[in-house]
């Protein structure tokens, strides 16, 4: 019965061609302007590591000097090289790294390529273990290169095709500014969405996904200046070790944990930590310490900021507008059917069956408005990324974010029909309209 | 009061053109209670329609009141309806979103007479028809005599020169009929020309002149009769 | 005119009339909104930066390889983009403005930890800065040549005696005074914080964040070249000679160090582009939410109105039997629409200060000024009369027969 509903109802779209083209006009905007702006929202609030987010931490310290007469209301992102030295030496957790953000020219080795300028980041072994990240070639160098400050590095699957082609990445030297590091790995895609492990407060830096990684050992026993922020609250000594001895604060530091029943454990050693450094002279203001996991760390970081969450408000009530007026249209709609449904109730159609016949319209209609709000989710997706390259890796559509669309305009256009439909079923029974 | 000549009325669809009128001369005097007869799709009703105003004619002269209605702009003919002439229909047509008094009220409100003075009529032309109690009732609360005895108090209330009813009894039972036909009379004998559509020989014997038309003409025998 | 009847024919269309109602109130309170976040966004990416001609000021950033002797090699660069036909001055800085990247730091009256201190935007002038950029000075002067010094960052260096900063700054950090010149001020606010005397004040100049707030013209300029590789060259064309000028600098550029990569080469105006990109997608957006939104709302009018049309043809002809001319007609339906929107006008007036109030709360939205709502509110008097005017001339063609023929 609900086909023959279904089907009447696809036929019945052909009547009445403007009112029924603007029903679904109205709702295929709506759906494409809310659905499009959701997917950014979703995508931008997105777990880029559900497998292991819960045990993946970072950390922040206060070591702004005492006197510090601070407006910000929260502390800074990054570290100095002084705690993250001592966080990797103490040893916690399963696995440790530090982390900075490097860029250098790269010399390749090949005929019609030219010069480039790459960005990549200094991390330790573990890294790529903690982040899950996948290899198609070779794999993360050794904790003893670690410490031996190796010039070793791995490299994203572009930057190996755009240096070495096709063959094998793996043992070929990679020269970038005046140093040569051995390939020992090559990543496959990978694309951390957002890429929380260098991820700043405010910035939209680092979309696009790092090309080298090399050993944080290696990286400070070169001097490599810092790609990204450093901050200092007093003066430090010239050159790049007066950097590593001062209080200026330039690094992030993850830890994973065996579980994240750990935490609280790990959250005792901070405290620990921090009590230590204060007998040292260091830390000088009240602990003010924080521990992140990954998505307590989105949060903290505000990734999803006041425009998206306001263009997502906007979008919403701009659906609920467009859902306002499918009501009225379709209250129009089926008003100027009345005679009809009086003739079916006539010749006997309950209720229920006028209720299910009219119903089954509004979805049949919501499932083409919602088709057309699919395609044009994609199309504003793709202006979005074409727009802002800062947006480009969130301005995709994943299957559970279609189904949900696709879902929710069929859902919207039914509740949308429910008033006129009820409407249609107060219609008394007559064969033939009375005059007035 | 009312004097056609050789009106001619044409309607014309895609495929057909209804001489719904051919050549129709009649006159009706100042006064007359007239009864306009004939067979189902003669021309009754365009007669009425353009006798009041309400669609215009091909060919031929209308004067009403002495007044050449032929060239008249359709805001005149507006005005016109509005002042000079009152018309009941055979299906009441009440507003159906409107009350009694509303009603009654929207021919005045048209004129843009003064509040007081449309009070004033409204109440006397509902007391007169006998449905003074009634005004805060909606169409659809009245049984069918109530509601044509509202529409004539709408007709009334404007004092209009000419009465134009389409067969007023039509959806009435037969003593309805007769409370209609009463009151039509008494208003007639106040001086209101009045001309009245009908298919009921009984109450077309009632009144001063019978005019039958036949296949929009009036037919030869009263022609000569009216002569 | 006919208020009172047409407000009891409404109570019998109570649905459609409150959705319509609902309609407008929504639609009300979202485009007053929008409105005035578009025309804060818009005058945001607006803001004087300060330079003169955005366009002509084109930038490169090459990074320097020669680790041996920088001061050289920025000389001869320096000297390379000087000789370019059509380019009038020529300088190297840290950072440009609108670059989104960049050096700050606090600065303070006092060398006490409670003196308030503000954060500004930190330039290096490698000689002739202001002139490149087109910089007003407003009080005192700009530096000489033989004030620039160089900074090696491996080796410490004595602070600058004299700086320039711009005069929002001045007057953040010496409120009240309009004399600046002379006066002495620190880097930060620690005891051993480094001493600065002004020696000019510049009318305006933004940092590379442009931020929103007035800190966006917080800056102080170091007469200094900083010895790192990673400098911009900024060179101002002569009118007319952009195209020119820009092929020219990367020749020059690369002719000076073969093999050399720039990050990117771009003009101020472009560094505005990029920096305000976010700020004008937001306001397109919203001008497209509020067209749409129009749209629709007059949608709906448009199909409730002629939904009513059709459901009152005979009480229409009626009407006009009666006496109704076509503009009593026309009348009937403004007026009925009128009523209709104006009660949606009433809610979505409160409905837009309530959102307002919600968005300023939660998210960076500015207070909605009285003016816009106004706009607001005529723009929807206006919408809903040219929606129905469609269906009400319609409904005044209807011919009066209506009232004897139609059933
Ligand atoms: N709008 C119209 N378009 C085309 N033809 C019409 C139209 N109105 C009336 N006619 C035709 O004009 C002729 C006269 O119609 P009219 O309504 O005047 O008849 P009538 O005498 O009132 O009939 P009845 O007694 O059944 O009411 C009929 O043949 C009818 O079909
Ligand atoms: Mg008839």
């Amino acid at each position: 019965m609900l086909g023959y509903y279904l089907q009447l109802g696809f036929r019945n779209l052909r009547r009445s061609p403007v009112l029924t083209a603007l029903i679904i006009l109205t709702l295929a905007v709506g759906v494409a302007a809310s659905m499009s702006t959701l997917t950014v929202l979703y995508m931008m609030s997105g777990d880029p590591i559900p497998q292991k987010s819960a045990r993946l931490l970072t950390l922040k310290l206060d070591n702004y000097p005492l006197d510090f007469n601070d407006t910000e209301e929260k502390l800074p992102s990054i570290l100095t090289w002084t705690d993250v030295r001592n966080l990797r030496e103490d040893g916690k957790g399963l696995r440790r790294t530090g982390l900075y953000g490097i860029s250098g020219i790269v010399y390749p080795n090949k005929e019609g390529v030219k010069n480039f300028f790459a960005d990549g980041v200094a991390v330790d072994a573990d890294f790529f273990a903690m982040m899950d990240a996948p290899f198609v070639a070779g794999g993360a160098w050794t904790a003893a290169e670690d410490r031996s400050e190796a010039r070793v590095a791995v490299i994203a699957k572009p930057l190996a095709e755009k240096l070495f082609g096709k063959e094998s990445a793996i043992g070929r030297n990679l020269r970038m500014d005046s140093e040569e590091f051995r390939v020992v790995g090559v990543l496959d895609e990978w694309k951390p969405t957002p890429k929380f492990y260098r991820m700043d407060s405010g910035s939209s830096a680092g979309s696009d996904a790092d090309d080298i990684f090399i050993p944080l050992s290696a990286a400070l026993a070169a001097h490599r200046d810092v790609s990204g922020n450093t901050s200092c609250f007093s003066n430090a000594d010239p050159g790049f070790e007066g950097l590593m001895r001062s209080e200026c604060i330039w690094l992030r530091y993850w830890v994973e944990l065996g579980s994240a029943s750990e935490r609280a454990e790990y959250r005792d050693y901070l405290s620990a930590y921090v009590q230590r450094q204060k007998q040292l002279g260091r830390l000088p203001r009240p602990d003010k310490s924080g521990l992140y996991n990954v998505r307590e760390w989105l949060q903290e970081i505000e990734v999803v900021d006041d425009d998206t969450r306001l263009q997502t408000w906007l979008a919403f009530g701009f659906l609920s507008v467009c859902l306002v007026n499918t009501i009225g249209l379709l209250l129009a709609k089926f008003t100027a059917r009345t005679a009809e449904i009086g003739v079916r109730r006539a010749l006997g159609a309950t209720r229920a069956q006028i209720f299910l016949q009219y119903l089954s319209e509004a979805a049949a209609l919501g499932l083409v408005g919602s088709i057309i709000g699919v395609a044009g989710a994609f199309g504003m997706l793709h202006l979005l990324a074409k727009q802002s390259p800062d947006l480009e890796q969130y301005a995709r559509m994943d299957p559970t974010m279609l189904a949900t669309t696709v879902v929710l305009s069929v859902l919207a256009a039914v509740i949308a029909g429910l008033l006129p439909t009820l409407r249609a079923t107060q219609v008394v029974p007559a064969l033939q309209l009375k005059s007035q | 009061m009312l004097q056609m000549d050789g009106v001619q009325k044409i309607y014309r669809t895609d495929l057909v053109q209804t001489y719904a009128l051919r050549s129709l001369s009649l006159r009706v005097a100042e006064g007359e209670f007239v009864a306009v007869t004939g067979p189902s799709g003669s021309g009754k009703t365009t007669f009425l329609n353009i006798a009041g105003l309400l669609e215009t004619f091909e060919a031929g002269s209308y004067r009403l009141d002495g007044e050449d209605v032929s060239k008249l702009s359709d805001h005149a003919r507006s005005r016109l309806r509005n002042v000079k002439i009152g018309f009941i229909f055979q299906s009441f047509n009440l507003i159906p979103d409107l009350n009694v008094y509303d009603n009654v009220d929207v021919p005045l409100r048209y004129r843009g007479m003064a509040g007081s003075e449309r009070k004033r009529r409204i109440t006397e032309a509902l007391e007169r028809v006998g449905l003074a109690s009634r005004h805060q009732h909606l169409p659809s609360q009245l049984s069918g005599g109530q509601q044509q005895r509202v529409a004539i108090a709408r007709a009334l209330a404007g004092s209009p020169r000419i009465l134009l009813a389409d067969e007023p009894t039509g959806n009435l039972d037969s003593l309805m009929a007769r409370e209609v036909m009463n009151m039509l009379e008494e208003i007639n004998t106040q001086g209101t020309t009045i001309v009245m559509v009908t298919h009921d020989p009984e109450l077309a014997r009632r009144v001063h002149r019978n005019i039958h038309v036949m296949d929009g003409q009036v037919s030869d025998l009263d022609q000569r009769l009216a002569a | 005119m006919e208020i009172r009847p047409i407000l009891s024919a409404l109570r019998h269309n109570m649905t459609g009339a409150l959705l319509i109602a609902t309609q407008v109130a929504l639609t009300l309170a979202i485009i007053s909104n929008s409105a005035s976040v578009i025309r804060d966004r818009l005058a945001v990416a607006q803001r004087d930066s300060g330079i003169d001609a955005e366009s002509r000021i084109i930038t490169q950033r090459p990074i320097l390889f020669s680790q041996i002797d920088l001061a050289n090699l920025i000389q001869t660069d320096l000297d390379a983009l000087r000789a370019i036909p059509g380019v009038e001055s020529v300088t190297i800085t840290n950072q440009v403005p609108m670059g989104r990247s960049g050096w700050s730091s606090t600065f303070a009256t006092e060398r006490v930890p409670t003196a308030p201190s503000q954060s500004a935007g930190l330039y290096f002038d490698g000689g002739r800065l202001l002139e490149t950029f087109g910089l007003k000075i407003v009080e005192g002067r700009g530096f000489r040549d033989d004030e620039i010094v160089n900074i090696d960052p491996k080796v410490q260096n004595p602070p600058p005696n004299g700086v320039l900063l711009t005069r929002r700054l001045a007057e953040a950090l010496f409120p009240g005074q309009s004399q600046f010149v002379g006066r002495i001020f620190y880097q930060g606010n620690s005891p051993d914080a480094e001493e600065m005397r002004i020696v000019g004040v510049i009318e305006r100049f933004t940092t590379p964040w442009a931020q929103t707030g007035p800190d966006n013209e917080y800056a102080v300029v170091f007469p200094a070249r900083y010895l790192n590789p990673f400098n911009h060259y900024v060179v101002r064309a002569a009118p007319g000679a952009e195209a020119e000028v820009r092929k020219a600098m990367e020749a020059a550029l690369e002719k000076n160090e073969p093999g050399r990569v720039s990050v990117g080469q771009y003009s101020v105006q472009e560094m505005r582009d990029r920096r305000y990109r976010g700020e004008r997608a937001l306001a397109w957006l919203l001008v497209s939410v509020t067209v749409f939104l129009l749209g629709v709302t007059a949608s709906g009018i448009v199909g409730m109105a002629s939904l009513w049309v059709n459901l009152r043809r005979k009480q229409i002809g009626v009407r006009r039997a009666l006496g109704a001319t076509r503009g009593d007609i026309v009348r009937y339906f403004l007026t009925e629409n009128l009523l209709i929107t104006s009660a949606g006008i009433a809610i979505g007036v409160l409905a837009a200060w309530g959102l307002n109030g919600v968005l300023m709360s939660e998210l960076s939205v500015p207070r909605l000024p009285l003016d816009y709502l106004l706009v607001g509110v005529l723009l929807m008097l206006l919408l809903g009369v040219i929606a129905v005017l469609g269906p009400a001339l319609r409904a005044a063609q209807l011919s009066p027969a209506l009232a004897t023929r139609s059933v």
